[in-house]
């Protein structure tokens, strides 16, 4: 009996086991299961777990992957309103939002089929969207004139129409560029502009630097003379205060101004009659009177 | 079929299990017996390998996770436990075997790192290497060289470098199919539109900081707005001139050097003229000061003469000046160069007398002389 309970624990876990794979499915979290009963769809899946399904052939199980995949175009070649060639590259985030659509839109839900058609619709939608810009919207100084993410944001929406009204179950999460470039021959010119503006800059550091250095040393020049008129005006103060000041003591000359007159006659003579005067004089004034009792003198005719 | 052969080479290993269970007295004959024998030892190793089957089974649900990954459990597909616990640390863990059970990894403590690939001339690892200048055409092969188009329409070569930690394993893990491709777009899409933004001075010299800025914040915002779960922990950005163009953008720096150059020294000229002039006026005033005093001075010491004097003066007069005439004489006429003494006719009448004026000075002559 022994032997018949171990052996029918074991058939149990047999039969169990081989049920479980004919009659469930697991749904791995970032996968969408869609179930088909005979062919036909019954639903999305989107919530991990384990579900009972009929053995095959009645229901079959197709699974995808939800997460976001990256899908990028080949880098081509496309011209501006402003008739600029330029070459791009975009990126796309989508995912596969509603696994039955899909499921049925593209054959066996392949996805470098869903991949084909992303290409068509951006390609198109990029054709549009370029040839509505111009080169000042991808690249700008000026950050009011740079549309560079509503170009971006209007290419995902143009794709996204396309998708939506052919309701393919793919969602588009985020667009962008992901690589910019010119044709081969626009690199050339565009070096050689580049050249003559450094030219040009090198030409303007040069003239622009001398007349900088030249408006420094003016400017120094004219606060120097300002600085030395106001320290002559300055000057001329301080005299006049001296005088002031002087002006003071002239009430003691006020005394006597015989005298002070006097003083100041002798003190003039002094200075005037210096190294390079000639002084003629005759015996008439003193002190010169006394040359009168000098007897060789007085024989003069 | 497998019992049979297991049967022939096994029999002779264990002849006391056979021996052992043999003690059931039997009727069948000695093939039967041995047949039987054979049977139940097989199934013995049958179930001793079916019970090693079932302990490596659920001993195979034993896992360690290392230092610098976490891990999720899902179970059925859905990952196990809530929030924060749904993430296993590192050390040693078990969960039922596939198919119940399904581990997945995470890199998540280190720092990951990605480089943009859309805007360097074309290089191969090697010569990344080595450092070696590839000699540059007459223009870029767009197909293979990178580039990014400036503000003002200029060329020029960009490369970042992003550093990154994962924040929420499930989110990078479970959303994306390949996260690091997405954030390898939104690194490339970020210089691009950086570069957009900037002029090429800017961002080549003047505002290299701010580019390497722009360019974190970007791809910040793009991987926030994607959910990547991730942080940007750096960012470093390196912008270089298109190699064609090397020698002219060199000279537009040495222009701009010596025109800071030209300028520091016609500051410190300036200088100069400054503080002369200062000095100069310092001394004017200083001057000024100093003649005002002198004049101060004199006029009192007149004053003080004029003082002195006055009392005698009151008293006698002529005496005075008389006294005060004659030492100034003396002393003019030891100044004077020319003295010239005229007597007085006798008749009285006037002498004429003729100078010549304008003199040559009699030193020149002198010095001529000896």
């Amino acid at each position: 009996m022994k032997r018949n309970l171990v052996t029918t624990i074991v058939a149990a876990a047999l039969i169990v086991i081989f049920a479980m794979l004919l009659f469930s499915f697991q749904v791995r979290q970032s996968e969408v299961a869609v179930v088909t009963t005979f062919g036909k769809p019954v639903g999305n899946i989107t919530e991990p777990n384990l579900y009972f399904k009929w053995p095959w052939p009645i229901q079959k199980i197709y699974k995808f992957d939800n997460r976001v995949q990256n899908f990028e175009d080949r880098f081509s070649e496309n011209q501006t309103r402003d008739q600029i060639t330029i070459l791009t590259s975009v990126y796309i985030g989508w995912r596969i939002s509603d696994g039955q659509r899909f499921l049925q839109v593209f054959k066996n839900g392949s996805v470098p089929a869903a991949q084909q058609m992303l290409e068509v619709m951006l390609r198109s939608a990029k054709n549009a969207v370029i040839a509505s810009n111009e080169l000042s919207g991808f690249v700008n100084s000026d950050p009011q004139q740079l549309k560079f993410e509503e170009i971006e944001n209007k290419i995902k929406m143009a794709v996204q129409t396309q998708l939506s009204t052919n309701n393919v179950g793919i969602n588009i999460e985020f667009l962008g560029f992901k690589k910019i470039g010119l044709p081969e021959s626009v690199t050339q010119t565009v070096f050689d502009r580049m050249k003559s503006e450094r030219q040009s800059i090198i030409v303007a550091n040069q003239s622009l630097g001398d007349s900088e250095a030249m408006k420094i040393k003016s400017t120094a020049e004219r606060q120097a003379a300002e600085t030395i008129s106001k320290a002559s005006a300055e000057a001329i103060q301080i005299r006049a205060a001296g005088e002031a000041e002087a002006a003071k003591t002239f009430a003691i000359f006020q005394q006597n101004p015989e005298l002070a007159n006097f003083l100041l006659r002798i003190d003039a003579w002094k200075q005037s009659l210096n190294q390079h005067s000639t002084l003629i004089f005759d015996e008439r004034y003193p002190p010169f009177d006394l040359f009168k009792y000098l007897p060789t003198n007085s024989m003069t005719k | 079929m497998n019992e049979h052969d297991h049967h022939d080479h096994e029999h002779p290993h264990l002849p006391s299990q056979s021996n052992a269970t043999a003690g059931v007295p039997e009727t069948q004959d000695a093939g039967t017996q041995a047949l039987a024998e054979a049977l139940r030892s097989s199934f013995f190793i049958v179930k001793i390998v079916m019970a090693l089957m079932v302990v490596a089974f659920f001993s195979s649900g034993f896992f360690t996770v290392g230092p610098q990954e976490k891990a999720v459990i899902l179970r059925f597909g859905k990952p196990v436990g809530e929030g924060e616990k749904i993430l296993l640390n590192a050390g040693l863990h078990w969960s039922f075997p596939y198919p119940v059970d399904e581990v997945v990894k995470i890199p998540i403590t280190e720092q990951q790192t990605l480089q943009s690939t859309v805007g360097w001339y074309f290089t191969t690892p090697e010569q990344e290497l080595s450092g070696e200048e590839i000699p540059a055409g007459q223009s870029l092969d767009p197909a293979r060289d990178g580039f990014a188009i400036t503000a003002d329409r200029n060329i020029i070569h960009t490369k970042a470098t992003l550093h990154y930690h994962i924040e929420d394993p499930i989110r990078y893990v479970f959303g994306f199919l390949s996260a690091s491709n997405t954030i390898q777009n939104a690194l490339n899409e970020s210089v691009l539109y950086t570069a957009a933004h900037f002029k090429v001075d800017d961002a080549l010299y003047a505002d290299q900081a701010g580019f390497q800025d722009a360019v974190r914040i970007r791809v910040g915002n793009l991987t926030d707005a994607e959910k990547l779960g991730i942080v940007i922990d750096n960012c470093n950005v390196q912008n270089i001139p298109p190699r064609q163009l090397k020698d002219v953008f060199a000279q537009v720096i040495e222009s701009r050097e010596n025109r800071t150059k030209t300028m520091t020294e016609a500051r410190s000229a300036a200088d100069k003229i400054l503080r002369n002039a200062d000095a100069q006026s310092k001394s004017i005033e200083n001057l000024a000061e100093s003649a005002r005093t002198n004049y101060v001075s004199l006029v009192n010491a007149d004053a003080k003469r004029f003082s002195e004097l006055l009392p005698q003066y009151r008293t006698n007069s002529a005496l005075v000046a008389q006294q005060m005439l004659m030492p100034a004489l003396g002393n003019v006429m030891t100044n004077v160069q020319d003295k010239i003494f005229l007597p007085q006719r006798a008749d009285g009448k006037p002498r004429e007398l003729r100078l010549m004026l304008n003199r040559e000075p009699p030193q020149p002559k002198n010095a001529a002389s000896q």
